[in-house]
């Protein structure tokens, strides 16, 4: 059993993570111009502080035996009314600490890059300060020890997340972008925030403690139900099917960088909220499997969307989708699984950084421009990008021994080890990363140039190919250096348990058919894409071709079954705003405008008509109170 | 009159003061001419007092006629005659449905509370204010006894809604005046100094068949004078030719001798 | 016959005979004091009397008492309510005194009965004329709220009504910009005003005529003593709660406050905003839980009713309006439909959570309509969204400071918004209304995205020349924002004094 420590050492430290990024924010929004000048590099040195006292902490962490690496530090009660009392207290334990590491590490690095990609942007303090405040959200929500203090980070990362997409408000399609993504995931906080009201009304209690122990005693419905909810939150920040569509979008961002930051970073929260709640997961099979589901339809939509895409950034948001989903799948299968995911997710967000940052720099040199087909032969302009770029995509296809091989493998074992043919299922979708991966990488550096007129490529500054560099090798080595040295399902162990079962082949067995897939899935798309001339106009293309460049057609399945009916009559009657409510989703927006319109004519401006309404009203509630107490 | 039940006498009463008070009610919205509205409420009014009295509240009742019918509705009436009423307000109901909305509310609103309060009260007996009113010796004392201890907060706070009514007419009519009144001596100036005419304009004329004010007057030299008809009927050119037969006549008319032909006319 | 006079405890109504007296001093100010002092005097007899009572309340911490006859109740809950409608009375009233926004004078017109558009209006406004019986009228307003909130029987609750409601008709008409406009907005609220305690009216015979009294506790007595339960009382009981539930602006009472909210002059808006919605909801939890507590199953459908009402037309209207002051108008229809989510639970978590939901709203709102106040262009208060455009460019501190009003009404962790919506929402899920809860997420999520979207208009937009600007206040309505922030963070941040407040103060004496 887990021994639950007080905060002290190194680790009293631990609000002081949360702190600095914070207090850089608030230093920067509220210092306004005068900050200009140093607030870009006060927002640096937060992060590489946080990212310091979390390296001492897993240094100390590692110091202590197993069961004595959970510490609880109780910063202040924050809500305590009767039997409802929540603290704002902070836990460490060997699942937060990862991502603690993640998001302060990676997060260091994506400040210092940003450092050149935004020099020249005006706005570049307010931007610093965003990420600031998405690095504090992130890390509140990672170390919350109860669930309405993960809702508080949660929330702060949405938050973030949306200015930070609409950051170029300029541009109409961010605007329009930063908006879908704020209410999808506002979809998925009210799964998140039902979800707690129902564990508190179960458990009495939201602290992770109080439920995981009590699982036992609450009935399956109830937590089925709540798995189900806390899917759907998931799913919301994750960019899960169903409510996947806002990641695309999402790369209207004015960099890489914030890509980056939805992309490798704010996705994982929804996998850290499952493998958090995983003894919620383990009592409720139901939910469980709904989970494998769901992550299962996300890795196929994304690598398809991934192999259609002609937009850099919006091929690697396809991928994104599609490895998120694989963690989410992995999570799904539950104790084989866990562990894996976590895993899978670690080195995912260093080789996924390194691909964004590649692409950032890719576009950087090429005037922003982002259609691949206008890319072609950078391999010997670019030759830093090119190299880390291409550890990356080792990684990502899952070539020994780069990182992603160890993990992706690792998670197609444990499907085998639950049921062959999901294990197949997943086996084929790493072919197809194998194939569009590899159109990626044959569209940007190989070939034939095709690049417009009065482009001219070339290398980005140090300060962008450093941190590039270092992912690289993070990419190369880190799978290989958590699996054998650092024992990653072991150190997980004690919070999200672990087992193996045995499965019905010898494992190498998973591991050649594996390879073997992905290297003909590679093949196609070599064949496809780097032998033949890519035409700069984009083919027609099949029917499943067309169908994922409309995003496997989420907007247009979302228009029909929920827009089409009332769309055209709110069209034609929202004569103003349009913008505001036309963007406010591409959903529920023309329907709720529709309605709005609707009840606010019952406005007239009459008194003698709100009169009779207030007699219709009193009429209505008289009789409800009749009728109850009739009935 | 003992509570718990109800003489005949009291029966006819409630039945014919009741109708009435109804009738006036309805009369009051019904009613085009706001002093007709103003009458019917009186009408209602009274009849409540009597109901009062009848059920042995005769403070209540006394104070109804003097309070509502003799000094509110007076004042109202006061009022109407000395501001007069504005008969060009549209009656026209311009929200579509608004007055069979308001019709089938006002039924459904009745019926509710008659089917209601019918129900509760079939098995409601009458108390009375036998008890009440003899408890403190009278019901003057009863309702003194009652004002002055259970309502005595409620009575004084009263104040304060009387200020602030008070307070409100001032604000919404009361007109300072920012600039010093002027004396007769400045006003006389006033009118000599625009350089119009300074005295009154002469009538129009009078003649034995034409008063209209479409009517100049007469100049002694027998000539009509165009500032004896109103602007606007000049402007239209409205101005109605002397037929000098008329003048003929009227000399004569002057000058003793008759014409009889249409004198009489 | 003998008469012996009822026992008061003065002390325990000092806070409200402060107010009172002072209210009367200030009226005789009107008649006596010259012009040119009557603002300055008027300013320190409000705002004196505020504070007196403040400190009596705070003296009185730990009364419970029934006096005057048994018409008054000073009991924990009352005291809360008061001492926060007298805090929010104080800053309220700050955004009244507050003269350096507009360049003529304060928001209200010179002279209130001058003709608008007049040459009258135009000589009186030059020579900054000041119409300083608001001031009367305000103090009036505050004795009645605070009576509204320790009312006992439903004649002196009634009286509470009218006493708050006339000084709120005549000073909704008195905007000294858009006149017309401001008396259209008090003559509907008057009429509709009317109507709606003609309503509580009849309800109260009603209720008389089936219990034999009109005080709450004998209220209560009755409706468990007698063997057979009326029809008469709930129509009663029905009837009586729209008085209330008109103030608060609940479905389908609701329709006077977008055009009151627009017509107001903007310090008076923010007044009454935040003090009636607090003097409101005490009389409804003072009415619902102890005259009717023990029939809690007959009226819960009807507030259920009522909030999801509220809730879903409130936040959805609110998405297409392009002022701003509708726009909050129509937020604070919503508002009230989340707190009586709360009222709903009828428990001791529901009366703790609405009270701590209405001092949240109370200091968000003040904040946010002293903003507004702010934000003008050559033509008085910039209310035209399209005028907020970039202002948070030209104006970030202020910017943020409303950012964080909107985002703490529209719930976001970490503000007063977040811990009041959960905590109504834990006690209504407590009682047993989940599905109430699950709607009111939904409203506050659709709420969420107009509120957001002046954020977004604000900051993300690019200033155009329509852009207003915003005007440097004086201390007054410097004090009313401050305060606003401050409360609203320390709330989010650390609400638990102010809960331990609402936990020590009990429930209701009955």
């Amino acid at each position: 059993m887990t021994e639950i420590l007080p905060a002290e050492g190194v680790f009293s430290l631990l609000w002081v993570l949360i702190a600095l990024p914070a207090a850089g924010a608030l230093i920067l929004l509220l210092g306004g111009r005068r900050t200009n000048t140093w607030g870009p590099y006060l927002g640096i040195l937060t992060v590489v502080g946080s990212a310091v006292i979390a390296v001492l902490m897993l240094l100390a962490m590692m110091a202590e035996p197993a069961e004595q690496r959970t510490v609880i530090q109780n910063v202040y009660d924050w809500v305590f009314v009767g039997s409802f009392q929540v603290s704002f207290a902070l836990q460490l334990d060997q699942l937060s600490i990862v991502f603690v590491l993640l998001i302060t590490l990676v997060g260091a690095l994506i400040f210092i890059y940003s450092l050149g990609y935004m020099a020249h942007d005006p706005d570049r303090r307010k931007f610093f300060a965003y990420l600031n405040l998405f690095v504090a959200a992130m890390l509140l929500l990672v170390l919350a020890n109860n669930y309405l203090l993960l809702y508080v980070g949660w929330e702060g990362v949405g938050l973030a997340s949306y200015l930070l997409i609409g950051f170029w408000q300029r541009k109409p399609t961010a605007a329009a972008a930063a908006k879908k993504a704020f209410v999808i995931n506002r979809v998925g906080d009210v799964g998140l925030s039902v979800a707690i009201m129902l564990i508190f009304v179960t458990f009495g209690s939201v602290t992770f403690q109080d439920v995981f122990g009590q699982v036992g005693e609450a009935n399956e419905g109830t937590l089925t139900a709540i798995g189900l909810l806390l899917l759907l939150a998931a799913a919301g920040k994750s960019a899960q099917f169903p409510l996947q569509a806002w990641l695309l979008d999402a790369m209207e961002g004015p960099t890489p960088v914030s890509a980056l930051i939805h992309a490798a970073t704010m996705v994982t929260a929804g996998v850290y909220l499952i493998a958090r709640s995983n003894a919620i997961y383990n009592a409720a099979t139901w939910a469980a499997t709904a989970v494998v589901v769901v992550g299962l339809i996300t890795i196929f939509m994304g690598a398809i969307i991934g192999s259609a895409k002609d937009d850099i950034k919006k091929s690697l948001a396809g991928s994104t989708m599609s490895q998120i989903g694989y963690m989410v799948f992995a999570a799904g299968l539950g104790p084989i699984g866990y562990v894996f995911a976590i895993f899978h997710l670690l080195t995912h967000g260093v080789f996924k950084a390194g691909l964004f940052l590649g692409a950032g720099s890719v576009m950087h040199g090429m005037n922003d421009g982002v259609n691949m087909r206008r890319y072609g032969a950078l391999k010997g302009v670019m030759v830093i990008t090119f190299i880390t770029f291409m550890a990356g995509y080792l990684a990502i296809i899952g070539i020994p021994p780069f990182s992603g091989f160890w993990s992706k493998d690792e998670i197609i074992h444990a499907a085998f080890e639950r049921n062959s043919i999901i294990g197949a299922a997943a086996i084929l979708a790493a072919g197809i990363t194998g194939f569009y991966m590899t159109r990626m990488v044959a569209m940007t550096f190989f070939g034939k140039k095709r690049w417009e007129d009065d482009v001219h490529p070339h290398e980005s500054p140090k300060v962008m190919t450093i941190p590039l560099i270092i992912l690289a090798i993070g990419s190369t080595f880190m799978g290989m250096a958590l699996l054998f040295w650092g024992n990653i399902e072991y150190w997980l162990e004690p919070v999200v348990g672990y087992e193996s079962v045995p499965t019905p082949l010898p494992t190498w067995v998973y591991i050649v058919v594996t390879l073997v897939v992905v290297i003909i899935g590679a093949i196609i798309g070599w064949v496809t894409y780097a032998r033949k001339d890519v035409p700069i106009e984009a083919p027609r293309g099949n029917l499943l071709t067309r169908a994922a460049r409309q995003d496997l057609y989420g907007d247009a399945i979302n228009d029909v079954l929920v827009v089409e009916p009332t769309y055209k009559s709110a069209h034609a009657l929202t004569t103003f705003d349009n913008k505001a409510v036309d963007g406010f989703v591409t959903w529920t927006a023309s329907f709720v405008g529709d309605l709005s319109k609707r009840l606010r004519r019952s406005q007239t401006g009459f008194a003698r008509s709100y009169a009779l309404s207030m007699v219709g009203g009193a009429i209505i509630l008289l009789v409800a109170l009749i009728l109850v107490r009739l009935s | 009159m003992t509570g718990g039940e109800v003489g005949t006498g009291e029966t006819i009463v409630f039945w014919v003061c009741g109708t009435l008070a109804v009738i006036g009610a309805l009369g009051m919205v019904i009613s085009r001419k706001a002093v007709h509205s103003a009458l019917f409420i009186a009408l209602t009014m009274i009849n409540l007092a009597i109901l009062y009295v009848a059920n042995s509240a005769p403070f209540l009742g006394m104070v109804q006629i003097i309070v509502y019918t003799g000094a509110v509705m007076m004042l109202f009436l006061f009022v109407l005659m000395v501001v007069g009423v504005d008969a060009s307000d549209s009656l026209i109901e311009t929200i579509k449905g608004q007055r069979v909305a308001a019709l089938l509310m006002g039924i459904g609103f009745s019926i509710l509370l008659i089917a209601g309060l019918g129900n509760g009260l079939m098995e409601t007996s009458s108390i009375g204010l036998e008890t009440a009113n003899s408890a403190n010796g009278g019901n003057v004392e009863g309702l003194a006894m009652l004002i002055f201890t259970d309502y005595l907060i409620a009575f004084q706070v009263t104040a304060a809604l009387l200020i602030t009514a008070a307070m409100g007419a001032m604000i919404l009519t009361h007109r300072e005046r920012w600039y010093p009144r002027k004396t007769q001596r400045e006003l006389s100036e006033e009118r000599f100094a625009a350089g119009t005419h300074p005295g009154q304009l002469p009538p129009p004329g009078v003649y034995a068949r034409h008063n209209a004010v479409d009517t100049p007057a007469l100049l002694p030299d027998g000539s009509t004078s165009d500032l004896s008809v109103p602007e606007p009927l000049r402007a239209r050119d409205d101005v109605r030719e002397i037929d000098t037969d008329d003048i003929e006549g009227i000399r004569k008319l002057s000058s003793g001798s008759s014409t009889t032909d249409e004198g009489d006319r | 016959m003998n008469f012996t006079p009822p026992a008061i405890d003065y002390f325990a109504l000092s806070p409200m005979i402060v107010i009172f007296a002072a209210a009367i001093v200030s009226v005789l100010v009107e008649a006596f004091a010259p012009r040119t002092i009557r603002r300055f005097l008027q300013l320190l007899i409000v705002f004196g009397a505020l504070l007196t009572s403040a400190v009596l309340i705070v003296l009185n911490a730990g009364t419970r008492t029934v006096t005057g006859g048994g018409a008054v109740v000073i009991d924990g809950p009352a005291l809360v309510m008061m001492g926060t409608i007298v805090v929010l009375s104080i800053l309220g009233a700050a955004l009244m005194a507050e003269r350096s926004i507009d360049p003529v004078g304060d928001s209200f017109a010179a002279r209130a009965s001058s003709l608008p558009g007049s040459e009258d209006e135009r000589q009186l406004t030059q020579r900054g004329y000041l119409q300083t019986e608001i001031w009367p009228l305000t103090l009036f307003a505050v004795l009645g709220m605070l009576l509204f909130v320790t009312a006992n029987n439903l004649l002196l609750m009634f009286v509470a009504l009218e006493i708050i409601s006339l000084p709120l008709y005549l000073m909704t008409g008195m905007a000294r910009r858009r006149r017309l406009l401001s008396q259209e907005a008090s003559l509907k609220y008057f009429l509709l005003g009317v109507f709606a305690s003609a309503f509580y009216l009849y309800g109260a015979a009603l209720v008389y005529g089936y219990s034999g009294s009109i005080f709450f506790p004998e209220i209560a007595q009755s409706l468990t003593s007698k063997p057979s339960e009326s029809i008469v009382v709930f129509i009663g009981m029905g009837m009586l709660i729209i008085g209330p539930l008109f103030k608060i602006g609940a479905v389908p009472f609701h329709q006077w406050v977008p055009d009151v909210y627009q017509g107001a002059p903007t310090a008076v808006v923010g007044f009454m905003a935040a003090t009636v919605k607090v003097a409101a909801f005490g009389a409804l939890l003072r009415i619902l839980y102890v005259a009717f507590g023990g029939v809690r199953w007959d009226w819960d459908p009807l507030i259920w009713i009522v909030a999801v009402a509220s809730m879903i037309l409130g936040s959805i209207v609110a998405l297409l309006q392009t002022d701003i002051k509708r726009l909050l108008g129509y937020s604070w229809i919503a508002q009230a439909g989340f707190i009586l989510v709360g009222l709903a639970a009828a428990s001791p978590a529901g009366l703790e959570s609405t009270m701590f939901y209405v001092i949240a709203y109370g200091f968000a709102t003040v904040g946010t309509f002293a903003v507004i106040s702010m934000v003008r262009d050559a033509n008085g208060e910039a209310t035209n969204l399209a005028a907020w455009a970039g202002i948070g460019r030209k104006s970030p501190l202020v910017a943020s400071a409303l950012s964080l009003f909107l985002l703490g009404l529209a719930g976001i962790p970490l503000t007063s918004g977040f811990v009041s919506k959960f905590a109504v929402f834990v006690a209504a899920i407590e009682a047993g209304a989940t599905w109430l809860v699950i709607i009111g997420v939904i409203a506050s999520l659709i709420a969420a995205f107009f509120y957001v979207r002046i954020v977004v208009i604000m900051f993300f937009a690019e200033p155009t020349e329509q852009t207003a600007s915003v005007v440097v206040p004086s201390a007054f309505t410097t004090i009313s924002l401050s305060a606003g922030v401050a409360v609203t963070l320390i709330l989010g941040i650390f609400p638990q004094p102010v809960l331990d407040m609402l936990s020590n103060a009990g429930l209701f004496l009955r």
